[in-house]
C-alpha cells in the first residue's frame, strides 16, 4: 500500500513539476506536442483513419500518394495512411507496455540489489552487466525464438532487452543515495530498512528512472520496428510500422512510399521522444545522476 | 598498481565465465523444437530416433551434457553442428572474419567521423554548425538500421548502381553495410568526444596552456584530443558486443555471412552446438571488451583502481 | 567443338590461361540464384536427403532424363528394355564415364548404389526393385518385386543422381555436406549451408545427354549458386549485375523485368502447386462441411489475376494439370462459390454473427493460418485471409521460418497453412497424404483405412502405366472428396538472366532447369 502511494505521490510531484517545465522550452513544446498528438492519434485511430486498415482492394494496389490515398496504397490496395495511423497503436502500446514491465521489474531488482548488497547484488549485477553488453536486437531475437512470434512475445522480448538498463540505473541511484547524509541520519535514528527503502530511497531514485524509461520508449519503438521487419512482431494484417516495411526491397521498386513513410514516422517519433527526454533531464537537472550509471 | 588491478580484473572473469556458460547452455535447452526432428527421416521408428538422440548425447542428464561440453571446449572442441555437420569451430572460423571486417571497418569509420564531428561541435562557436552536429547525432542514434540500409540500397545500388545490393564478394559490398552500422556509431562517438573535449577544456591545465600562449590548434592536437581519446576507446570497447552481434540486422538486409546471421540461422534450425558456440564467442568478445574498457578507464583514472581493488 | 579445343588448351597450360586473361578474356564464371522454393537444402546427398536443390543435378548424372514432353532420353544408360510382364529391366550403360574422384562408373556401381536407398526417406523410389544383377561390365539387370510403371520417372528424378560409392562410404554421415562426388558436368567445391554453393567445371565431361547441344565439358568454368532468402533482393541483384541467372522470378516482377533492356526471361511450365492444407484433426475442421466451405471460399481466379498478374494458372485439385491423374470426375474440382460456402457453414451450425464473424455455441469461427516467411507467401496468405473473412471465417496469420513451421506441423499445432510443393508426378499424393507421415509432410493429418487402401493400390499394385494412372486418379479423387486441402495456384517457372552476361538456350529442355541446360550456357563476350 505504502509503496504504491509513495510512488504515486512522488510521480505526481515529478509530473507536475518537471513535465510542465520540460514543456517550457520551444523544443520541448514541439517534441511534447508531437508526442501528445501521436498518443491521441493512436487512441482515436478508428475515427481518424480515412479507411479500414485491413480492407484489401487488389485492383488498386501500389498506387502512389494521391487523393484519396494521401500516402498511397500498398500491394494489397490498403491505405498506407490508415495503416500508419493504426500502426501508432501497435508501436506505442507494445513499446510502452514493454518498457513499463521492464521498468517495474528492473527497479525492483535494482533496488533489491542496491539495498541488500552482498552475494545477491553480485549475482544480479553479473547477469545484468552481461545482458547489457549484448545488443538489444540479439536478446530480443533469441527470446522470440524461444517463445515464438507475435505481439505478446515481442512485448516481453523488448522488456527483457532493456531490463539490464533499469536494473543498473536503479541500483546506482540507491547506492548513491545510501551514502548521502540524510539517509545516514535516518539510519542512525533507527528507521527500519524497508521503511528507508520505500520512503526515502525509492522516491528519490524514481525520477531518473522515469526519464530513462521515457527515452527507452524511443528505443523500444525502434526495436519493435526491427522485430516487425524480421516478421516476428505483429502478425498480418495488424499494422505495425516495422512490419509495414518488412516486405523488404521489393517495395523499393513497386511502391517505395510503403517503406519510406513508416520509416519517417518511426524516426520522427523517436527524435521527438529523445528531445522531450533531454528537456526533462534539463528540467529536472539530473544529467550528472544519469551519467554515473 | 595498474598491473595488480588488471590481474584482479582478469581473475574476476572466471566466475563470470562460469555463469555465462551455464546461462548459454540453458538458453539453448529452452528453445522449442528439436534438432533431431530436422535430421530424422519422417515416419522412422522410435528406436532409430533413440539411436540418433544417443549419438548426439542428448539422452544424458543436463549436468553430464554440460560438463562434456565445457571439458571439450577447453580442448578447443566446440562440438559438431548437428544440422550443418561440421565442427562448430570451423563454422565460427569461417564467419568470424566477415564479422570482424565489417565490425572493424564500421568501428574505424565511426571513430574517425565521430571524432571529427565531435571535435568540430565542441570547438566551434558557430550555432549553425552546432545545431547541424546535434541534429546529426540525434538522427544517427534514432533512425532504425534496417530502414537506413533500405534507403542506402535504394539510392546507391538501385538509382546510382555504385555498390552491390547484397552479398559479401569484394570490397564494394562492404561500403553500404559499413555506412549503415557506422552511422549509428558516429553519433555515439561524436557525443562522447564532444562531452570529453568540453570537460577537458574546463580543466586547469588547459587554462594554463592558453595562458602560456599556445595556439588553440596545438592545444587541441597535443593535449585535448589524446585526453578525449580514452573515453571514446572505452565506450567502443564496452560496445564490442554491439559491433559483432548487433550487425545481425545489417547482415540480414544485405545477405552477408557473419556471426550474427550464423546465430540466427542456427536458431531457426535448432542447431544447439552452433547456437552455443556463437553465443559463447559473443560473450567472450563482450567480456574482453569490458576488460579492455575497464583497464583503459583505470589507466586513465587512478581513483577507479583504488575503489575497485 | 571450338570450345572443347580451347578448354584443352586452357587446362593444358597455365601460361596460356594467363595469356587469355591478359588479353581480356572474361572470367567464365556465372552466379545463379536459387528460386525461393528450393532454399534451405542442407545436403547434396541424393540418397538420404528429402530436399534437393537445382545444383544437385549439376554434380550428378542420372541413368535417364525426362524431357518437357514427358519422354525419356538416354543419359548414363544408353538403352533399356522392360520385360513383357514388367518384372525385369535391362539397362545398357555408357562407356568411359568416370566420377570426379577418378573411380569408373559401371554396372557394379549401379548394383552397389540401389541398395543404399533401403531405410531412407527416398526408399519408395527403389522399393519395387528386388535385386540388381551385373550382367557384364556395362549391362545391369533390375529384377523387380512387382511391376513399376514409374521406374523411369524415378530414375530420372534428382534423387537418383548417382554418387561415387567410394566417396559415399568414406564420408558417411557427412556425405553431401562436406563433399559430394558424382559424374556430372560440375564438381562440388564448397557448400555453405544457407548461403552459397560453389561448383567448378568437370573438364573430363564427355557424356552429356541428347538434351544438350554441347556434348563436351561445360562452357562455364565456375558456377556459384547463391541462396537469397528475399526474392526481391534476388531480383535487385539480377538488375544490378550481382546475379547472372535467377531461377524462379516472382511473377509480379515480370512486368518490371520486361522493361529492363538487359534482362531476358524464359517461361517454363511449372512443376508444382500452391495449396492450403487443412488439419482435419483440429476443430472446427474435423467437420467435413467446414472443410468443404473453406475450399469454396477461396477465389483462385482472383488470386491468379491480382497476386500473380494472370501468369500461371488457377489450381483446382492437387496435381499439375499436365499430369493425366489431374483429370478427375466432375464436381470434385474445387472452385470459388461463396454462396454455397455460406450455406454449408450455416448447415454446420456456424451462423453469421455481428461484425462479420460466424458464431456457434457462443464461439466465433476463428482459426490459425500459418505461412512461411517469404515475400510471396506472405502476400498470398493475406489475400487468403481476406477471402476467408468474406465467408465469415476469421483467420489469424502466424509467419514462421521454414524449419520452425515443420516443428509446428509435427507438434500438431496448426489448422490452416499456405504452402507449396514442386514435384511433377502423381506419387506426390502419397508423400503428402499417406498415414505414415502424419504432421509433416502429411500436414492435413489425414489417416483413414480407405485412403491407405487406395494409396497402397496406387503405389504398389499397378502393372502398367494405364493402370497406374487409373489407380492414382482414384486415390486423387478420394482425397478430393474428403476436402483435405484447398488448391490455390499453379505457378509457371520463370527464369530470368542478364543477357549482357550470359546466353541461355530457350526453350529450356527437360522438365526443369538442370545440368543439360547449364552446360549449354555461354558467357557473352
Amino acid at each position: 500500500m505504502t509503496t504504491r502511494t509513495m510512488a504515486a505521490r512522488s510521480f505526481d510531484a515529478f509530473a507536475r513539476m518537471s513535465v510542465g517545465r520540460a514543456f517550457g522550452s520551444t523544443v520541448g513544446k514541439i517534441a511534447g506536442g508531437f508526442i501528445v498528438l501521436l498518443v491521441l492519434t493512436a487512441i482515436f485511430a478508428p475515427w481518424i483513419a480515412p479507411f479500414d486498415y485491413a480492407a484489401q482492394n487488389l485492383a488498386n494496389g501500389n498506387t502512389p500518394p494521391a487523393w484519396p490515398h494521401l500516402l498511397g496504397t500498398d500491394e494489397f490496395g490498403r491505405d498506407v495512411l490508415s495503416r500508419v495511423i493504426y500502426g501508432a497503436r501497435t508501436s506505442l502500446s507494445v513499446s510502452g507496455t514493454a518498457i513499463a514491465i521492464s521498468m517495474t521489474v528492473g527497479m525492483t531488482l535494482g533496488a533489491a540489489a542496491g539495498n541488500f548488497g552482498g552475494f545477491f547484488e553480485r549475482a544480479v549485477m553479473t547477469v545484468v552487466d552481461l545482458t547489457w553488453s549484448f545488443p538489444d536486437i540479439l536478446i530480443a531475437l533469441i527470446f522470440v525464438a524461444i517463445i515464438g512470434p507475435g505481439l505478446t512475445s515481442t512485448t516481453f522480448a523488448i522488456a527483457i532487452a532493456y531490463l539490464a538498463q533499469f536494473t543498473r540505473l536503479t541500483r546506482a541511484q540507491i547506492v548513491r543515495l545510501k551514502r548521502e547524509t540524510f539517509i545516514e541520519a535516518t539510519i542512525n535514528l533507527g528507521a527500519k530498512p524497508a521503511h528507508i527503502l520505500l520512503r526515502h530511497l525509492m522516491p528519490n531514485a524514481i525520477a531518473p528512472v522515469i526519464v530513462v524509461g521515457m527515452l527507452a520508449i524511443g528505443d523500444g519503438i525502434v526495436l519493435e520496428a526491427t522485430l516487425g521487419f524480421f516478421g516476428l512482431g505483429a502478425q498480418p494484417p495488424t499494422p505495425s510500422w516495422g512490419a509495414m516495411m518488412s516486405s523488404g526491397t521489393a517495395q523499393l521498386f513497386l511502391s517505395p512510399w510503403v517503406i519510406i513513410f513508416p520509416g519517417i514516422v518511426v524516426a520522427v517519433t523517436v527524435i521527438a521522444v529523445n528531445l522531450f527526454g533531454d528537456e526533462l533531464i534539463r528540467a529536472l537537472d539530473i544529467r550528472d545522476r544519469l551519467r554515473g550509471a | 598498481m595498474l598491473a595488480r588491478y588488471t590481474f584482479q580484473r582478469i581473475l574476476m572473469t572466471i566466475p563470470v565465465s562460469i555463469a555465462i556458460s551455464i546461462v548459454i547452455f540453458m538458453i539453448v535447452r529452452l528453445l522449442p523444437g528439436d534438432p533431431i526432428d530436422n535430421l530424422i527421416r519422417v515416419g522412422s521408428s522410435p528406436a532409430a530416433r533413440a539411436e540418433l538422440v544417443a549419438k548426439y548425447g542428448l539422452d544424458r542428464s543436463l549436468i553430464a551434457q554440460y560438463f562434456t561440453w565445457v571439458s571439450q571446449m577447453f580442448r578447443g572442441d566446440f562440438g559438431d553442428a548437428i544440422v550443418l555437420r561440421r565442427p562448430v569451430a570451423d563454422l565460427i572460423a569461417q564467419n568470424l572474419p566477415y564479422s570482424l571486417t565489417l565490425g572493424g571497418l564500421a568501428f574505424l569509420f565511426s571513430s574517425v567521423f565521430g571524432m571529427i564531428l565531435g571535435t568540430v561541435s565542441a570547438m566551434t562557436r558557430n550555432p549553425f554548425v552546432e545545431r547541424f552536429v546535434r541534429g546529426f547525432i540525434l538522427l544517427g542514434s534514432t533512425v532504425p538500421g534496417f530502414w537506413l540500409a533500405l534507403l542506402l540500397i535504394l539510392l546507391f545500388s538501385v538509382q546510382l548502381g555504385w555498390f552491390p545490393v547484397s552479398g559479401a564478394r569484394g570490397w564494394d559490398s562492404l561500403v553500404l553495410p559499413v555506412m549503415t552500422i557506422g552511422f549509428g556509431g558516429i553519433a555515439l562517438v561524436a557525443r562522447v568526444t564532444r562531452v570529453a573535449l568540453m570537460d577537458a577544456g574546463r580543466e586547469d591545465f588547459v587554462t594554463l596552456l592558453h595562458a602560456k600562449g599556445l595556439s588553440r590548434g596545438t592545444i587541441l592536437r597535443r593535449h585535448l584530443l589524446p585526453h578525449a581519446m580514452l573515453p571514446v576507446v572505452t565506450i567502443l570497447a564496452l560496445r564490442i558486443g554491439w559491433i559483432l552481434g548487433g550487425a545481425v540486422t545489417v547482415e540480414f538486409v544485405f545477405g552477408r555471412p557473419g556471426l550474427g546471421s550464423l546465430l540466427i540461422r542456427a536458431l531457426g534450425q535448432r542447431d544447439y552446438p552452433v547456437v552455443q558456440g556463437c553465443l559463447l564467442m559473443l560473450a567472450l568478445a563482450v567480456m574482453l571488451g569490458t576488460l579492455i574498457g575497464d583497464v583503459a578507464q583505470a589507466a586513465m583514472d587512478p581513483r577507479i583502481r583504488e575503489a575497485k581493488s | 567443338m571450338r570450345y572443347s579445343t580451347k578448354n584443352r588448351l586452357l587446362s593444358g597450360s597455365a601460361i596460356v590461361t594467363a595469356a587469355f586473361l591478359a588479353t581480356g578474356a572474361i572470367a567464365q564464371e556465372a552466379i545463379i540464384a536459387f528460386s525461393s522454393g528450393e532454399l534451405g537444402a542442407t545436403s547434396y546427398d541424393p540418397i538420404r536427403s528429402s530436399n534437393l536443390n537445382t545444383a544437385t543435378s549439376m554434380i550428378y548424372d542420372r541413368l535417364v532424363e525426362q524431357d518437357a514432353d514427358q519422354s525419356f532420353h538416354p543419359h548414363l544408360a544408353t538403352s533399356w528394355e522392360e520385360s513383357a510382364d514388367g518384372m525385369e529391366w535391362v539397362f545398357k550403360l555408357k562407356e568411359g564415364v568416370a566420377f570426379h574422384d577418378g573411380t569408373p562408373f559401371n554396372a557394379q556401381t549401379v548394383a552397389d548404389w540401389i541398395p543404399d536407398f533401403i531405410d531412407t526417406e527416398n526408399a519408395y523410389l527403389t522399393a519395387a526393385i528386388a535385386s540388381v544383377e551385373v550382367v557384364d561390365d556395362l549391362t545391369v539387370k533390375f529384377v523387380m518385386a512387382r511391376p513399376e510403371p514409374n521406374l523411369l520417372y524415378n530414375l530420372g528424378s534428382a534423387f537418383m543422381g548417382i554418387p561415387s560409392q567410394v566417396a559415399y562410404d568414406e564420408l558417411g554421415e557427412n556425405y553431401g555436406v562436406t563433399g559430394a562426388v558424382g559424374t556430372g558436368p560440375f564438381k562440388f567445391e564448397s557448400f555453405d549451408i544457407g548461403l552459397e554453393t560453389v561448383l567448378v567445371r568437370n573438364d573430363d565431361y564427355a557424356w552429356a545427354s541428347d538434351l544438350s547441344a554441347n556434348q563436351g565439358a561445360a562452357h562455364l568454368e565456375r558456377v556459384t549458386f547463391r541462396e537469397i532468402p528475399d526474392q526481391s533482393t534476388a531480383f535487385l541483384e539480377l538488375k544490378t549485375g550481382g546475379v547472372d541467372i535467377l531461377l524462379g522470378v516472382p511473377t509480379d516482377f515480370l512486368e518490371i523485368l520486361a522493361a529492363e533492356p538487359d534482362v531476358s526471361v524464359i517461361q517454363m511450365p511449372g512443376t508444382g502447386i500452391i495449396y492450403m492444407p487443412i488439419n482435419v484433426t483440429s476443430a472446427p475442421f474435423d467437420d467435413p462441411l467446414v472443410r468443404q466451405a473453406t475450399g469454396l471460399a477461396i477465389d483462385q481466379d482472383a488470386i491468379l489475376n491480382s497476386v500473380y498478374n494472370g501468369v500461371g494458372a488457377a489450381a483446382h485439385n492437387f496435381l499439375i494439370s499436365s499430369l493425366p491423374e489431374a483429370t478427375v470426375a466432375d464436381g470434385l474440382n474445387v472452385s470459388h462459390d461463396p454462396t454455397r460456402a455460406g450455406e454449408l457453414l450455416d448447415q454446420a451450425g456456424w451462423m453469421m454473427g455481428e461484425g462479420g464473424a460466424r458464431m456457434k455455441d457462443g464461439k466465433p469461427l476463428e482459426v490459425k493460418l500459418f505461412t512461411e516467411n517469404s515475400t510471396e507467401f506472405n502476400r498470398l496468405t493475406q489475400v487468403v485471409q481476406a477471402q476467408l473473412a468474406e465467408v465469415g471465417m476469421v483467420a489469424d496469420i502466424t509467419v514462421f521460418d521454414s524449419s520452425t513451421i515443420r516443428d509446428e506441423y509435427k507438434a500438431d499445432r496448426h489448422q490452416l497453412a499456405v504452402r507449396g510443393y514442386d514435384w511433377n508426378n502423381s506419387d506426390i499424393l502419397d508423400w503428402f497424404f499417406s498415414g505414415e507421415r502424419l504432421g509433416y509432410p502429411n500436414v492435413s493429418m489425414w489417416n483413414d483405412p480407405e485412403g491407405e487402401r487406395l494409396n497402397k493400390i496406387a503405389m504398389t499394385e499397378s502393372a502398367t502405366s494405364a493402370q497406374r494412372i487409373a489407380n492414382f486418379t482414384a486415390y486423387h479423387e478420394y482425397i478430393l472428396s474428403q476436402y483435405l486441402f484447398v488448391p490455390i495456384y499453379q505457378p509457371t517457372t520463370n527464369i530470368a538472366y542478364n543477357a549482357t552476361r550470359v546466353s541461355v538456350p530457350d526453350p529450356v529442355r527437360g522438365t526443369r532447369f538442370r545440368s543439360q541446360t547449364l552446360i549449354d550456357i555461354t558467357m557473352v563476350e
